[in-house]
């Protein structure tokens, strides 16, 4: 049975569509990535997955209760919403001790999340006191303390340190191995490729993919990178490949043709034809940021560009 | 309902927001006996309608309840200190987004209101107990010094303690919910506080100099009602139900506003 299920769930503010009809299945155990870019809808869905919004239209349900109800599924839902709330005055161990006992928890849990969270010993400092990375580690340890079957969590590397990301990543892994479902919505792509199994990916509040990480994979395609010997030649490389029926494009200090490792001889031909002589030539493969940039928008403008094509929304 | 009490006296627990809480209390309780006893003993009047204190007359501060006057004459001072902590606390789960995680926690919005509510009260119980104590142990040694016979003060002891401690408590816990009802609705507590104030203190008294209008409705004149146990203009009876009739009307708007809004914030 899916965890989450939408739907056509739509929610507009004002004249703002930020979800549109949106269709979705989540399955069960796992990590789930979602992502789209500023203001493609991500946060309003996860505020109306636990009942902080209530959509316009359409209907969802989270472990099989609607979520009309979110009394029914909110203490096997462990959340992080954006950035980590607390009070700063209290300790991160009183923090944590309001929301068990709010959530009806035995005071155990609290030791047990801190410590999976590496904050034992700091525990009983003011959370004032603590770092981005404390406060964000503070902010799973809250999520985790129901031991839920579903995580939300928004952002959860925000502020972490390469050390702090490298532990998340390990704990989120851990967490989608047990039979826990844990749905990630962040901006650092890398992470969401290393971590997630099936990938949701949606812009201007509708879906552009659901699926696992695997098939979404397997659309990327094979590019090679030259550069000329002298910076002199790379417009006159340029216009005899693009003349030649190559597809390039200029990126940065190199040019990226389209073609995958076969035809890198040819291109090297291709090259000493024209006259250039190559000091760099590397086939790589697209990653998760290229596909997603191509999906969803290459920039923040691009987006609220197209959101005013659409129909005057503006993200 | 007990777990969201838990939960919000486990928050209330801050060293900071008690200190000034109990600090200010205590410190306006010894400023207005020290102020009171030296203006009584001169036989000194205040002008009438004057806003925020209800000095009495030196037979009624010789009387067993002079005892505790000091606590009615404060009242509105620590009813602005009750408002701003109640409006604080209020708006600062919005502030800090805390709100986010507490409805995602539990649900029914209304039990977190609630939960909340009743945490406070229990801390103004606190708050106001603290101004009683504090009352009693600056009021002897001022009227000693005075000259204000203070040889009536032992009598109906616990009924004039009680009594003046049910008032002031009462009292502080209208001005809790207007603090908790403004700060729902702006979800700001410098505008809560601003607000609450502004009207209390400022519109009620350019209302009450206005001589054609009725000003025995107001929320600050029947505050000040409950907190005297009655006054010459408002009874105590009626003080007490237009207090709950502005109570239960503050708490229902809240309610709606805090149980129907989304949370964005």
């Amino acid at each position: 049975m899916p965890v989450v299920t939408t739907t056509d769930l739509t929610r507009r503010f004002g004249s703002i569509t930020a979800l549109d009809r949106l269709t979705v299945e989540l399955p069960a155990a796992g990590v789930i990535g979602l992502v789209g870019p500023n203001g493609s809808g991500k946060s309003t869905l996860i505020r109306i997955l636990l009942g902080l919004i209530r959509p316009t239209s359409g209907s969802a349900s989270v472990l099989g209760s609607a979520i009309s109800s979110p009394a029914h599924y909110a203490s096997r839902v462990g959340v992080l919403v954006e950035s980590p709330a607390f009070i700063p005055g209290l300790s991160a161990r009183s923090n944590l001790v309001s929301l068990a006992r709010l959530r009806r928890l035995p005071l155990e849990r609290v030791d047990a999340v801190l410590a999976q969270v590496g904050l034992m010993g700091r525990d009983r400092e003011p959370v004032k006191r603590f770092s981005l990375g404390m406060k964000q580690r503070l902010g799973i340890a809250a999520a985790l303390l129901s031991d839920p079957e579903l995580l939300i969590l928004d952002e959860p590397t925000n502020g972490l340190d390469p050390a702090g990301i490298v532990e998340v990543r390990e704990l989120l892994r851990d967490l989608g191995r047990n039979g826990r479902t844990v749905f990630v919505s962040s901006h650092q792509l890398s992470e969401i490729e290393a971590v997630c199994d099936h990938l949701v990916v949606i812009r201007f509040g509708k879906l552009v993919f659901s699926g696992p990480m695997t098939e979404m994979l397997k659309r990327t395609r094979e590019h090679i990178d030259i550069t000329a010997e002298h910076a002199a030649d790379m417009g006159s490389l340029e216009a005899a490949l693009v003349a030649g029926g190559w597809s390039v494009t200029a990126v940065d200090d190199v040019l990226r043709v389209a073609a995958g490792a076969p035809r890198a001889a040819d291109l090297n031909r291709a090259a000493a034809a024209a006259g250039v002589t190559l000091s760099r030539l590397v086939v790589a493969q697209d990653n998760l940021e290229e596909i997603f940039l191509e999906m969803t928008g290459r920039v923040d403008g691009e987006l609220a560009n197209g959101r005013a094509a659409v129909g005057g929304e503006v993200a | 309902m007990i777990a969201a009490i838990r939960s919000e006296l486990t928050r209330l627990r801050q060293p900071r927001l008690l200190v000034t809480w109990f600090g200010l209390m205590t410190l306006f309780a010894l400023m207005i006996n020290a102020i009171m006893v030296t203006f009584v003993s001169g036989g000194g009047s205040l002008p009438p309608g004057a806003p925020g204190v209800a000095f009495p007359s030196l037979v009624e501060m010789e009387s067993p309840s002079g005892l505790m006057a000091g606590l009615a004459a404060a009242s509105n001072m620590f009813g602005v200190v009750t408002l701003s902590v109640w409006a604080v606390v209020t708006a600062g789960d919005y502030g800090s987004g805390l709100i986010r995680l507490l409805v995602a926690a539990e649900p029914r919005r209304w039990r977190l209101l609630a939960g909340k509510v009743v945490a406070l009260v229990i801390l103004t119980a606190a708050a106001t107990t603290v101004a009683a104590i504090v009352n009693v142990f600056a009021v002897l040694p001022a009227a000693g010094t005075a000259g204000i016979s203070t040889a009536a003060w032992g009598t109906d002891l616990v009924a004039v303690v009680g009594g003046a401690w049910v008032n002031l408590f009462l009292a502080l816990c209208v001005w809790g919910v207007l603090g908790l009802v403004i700060a729902t609705l702006a979800r700001s507590s410098a505008v809560a506080i601003s607000i609450g104030i502004g009207y209390v203190l400022v519109f009620e008294s350019i209302v009450k100099m206005l001589e054609d209008v009725p000003s025995d409705w107001l929320l600050g004149t029947i505050l000040n009602a409950v907190a005297a146990g009655g006054t010459a203009a408002v009874a105590y009876g009626t003080a007490l139900a237009l207090a709950l009739g502005y109570v239960t009307l503050g708490l229902i708007v809240a309610g709606v506003v805090y149980v129907r809004r989304d949370v964005t914030d």
